[in-house]
């Protein structure tokens, strides 16, 4: 059985998060360290913006720095998330591009990678089922987005859990017109998005949550998880990240 | 900027900004929730597009040879899809 290294539940701000994701690739490219699952949270809460896409078309960057919510662009294509601190639990897989787990196609990868979050939800007695192209729904409605890149020698893919969910805030953060937002635009949100909280109608805890995806990895991919940290080199190469590129307005701002 | 959306049915949004001057793109930003690996390969489809005309089957065929020149994968949208979103940003208004 494969072994991965398993960080277990971090906090750190956006900058760090997205800072330690690239720190632990470059050092998987090295040869230094292991393939690695990681769970972690977003102190402060904040949005992050797939790598195409223009953070100010996206997001309302006023309302977030009025709240104290961070923005960040990612690594990774796909769309706007907003990482609520007490709403979600966020995860990375990151592997050398030649590991038994990745696969040269795509869509294949994000099968087997988010059959982690299906087996998850099945231990908390939900049926999810991954919607192609990088979406994990219960019921036909999306309770996991993820997404993946394929750089410095690694595959990479980081998605989030919904815990819970509030659309009216989602609407105040991501830039759709305020006066567009009608009840319909709300309700149709409540039709396609989803929370484990919903599903399951209690107040399911982060533990809780962290545990099942824990077991649901390490069943679904038939991996080992060995618990571990940050080398010291990842943990400076992180903060050298974390300061020069992901909080500066050169890489957010850059579309 | 000339900008325009195209929502792909079933699929991902795609967002152009352009700028023309005498039939020919001076300027031009493609933006979305697609993927694309190797993602960089963004910033060389955006340069090759520059001074390109007002012709559908010729961008696409600009976005497709970078994207074989590059070995690259687009998920979520077509180079087709670009296309057509170039000619919407550059239709309106």
């Amino acid at each position: 059985m494969d072994e991965f290294r398993f960080i277990d539940l971090q906090v750190h701000n956006a900058f760090m998060n997205m800072a330690i994701d690239e720190a632990i690739m470059l050092d998987i490219k090295e040869g230094r360290a292991t393939p690695t699952l990681r769970f972690y949270r977003w102190n402060p809460s904040a949005v992050s913006i797939g790598t195409f896409q223009g953070m100010t078309d996206e997001v309302d960057v006023d309302f977030c720095d009025s709240k104290g919510i961070d923005y960040i662009r990612r690594i990774t294509g796909g769309g706007a998330v907003y990482h609520d601190y007490e709403g979600e639990v966020t995860y990375s897989i990151i592997m050398p591009r030649n590991h038994k787990l990745t696969r040269a196609d795509i869509l294949e990868s994000y099968r087997i990678l988010c059959g982690g979050i299906i087996k998850a939800l099945e231990y908390l007695d939900i049926q999810g089922e991954f919607k192609p192209i990088n979406d994990v729904n219960v019921d036909g409605k999306k309770v996991s987005g993820n997404a993946m890149t394929r750089r410095l020698g690694c595959v990479l893919q980081h998605g989030t859990v919904l815990l819970d969910l509030d659309v009216n805030l989602m609407f105040r953060i991501l830039k759709v017109p305020q006066e567009k937002i009608s009840d319909k635009m709300i309700s149709d949100v409540k039709e396609r998005v989803t929370s484990i909280r919903d599903v399951l109608e209690r107040d399911v805890t982060i533990d809780e949550l962290k545990v099942a995806l824990e077991n649901g990895f390490a069943d679904a991919l038939d991996i080992k998880l060995v618990a571990g940290d940050l080398s010291e080199e990842e943990r400076a190469t992180a903060n050298r990240l974390a300061q020069e590129k992901y909080s500066s307005r050169d890489w957010n701002f850059s579309r | 900027m000339r900008e325009a959306s195209f929502k792909i049915p079933d699929g991902k949004l795609v967002k152009v900004k352009l700028k023309v001057s005498s039939g020919k793109i001076t300027e031009l930003k493609i933006l979305g929730d697609f993927f694309l690996h190797p993602e960089e390969v963004i910033m060389k489809i955006e340069e090759e597009l520059v001074g390109a005309q007002h012709d559908l089957v010729l961008l696409q065929t600009i976005i497709d040879e970078v994207l074989n020149n590059e070995e690259a994968t687009l998920i979520g949208a077509s180079s087709s899809d670009i296309a057509k979103t170039i000619i919407m940003a550059w239709d309106s208004k």
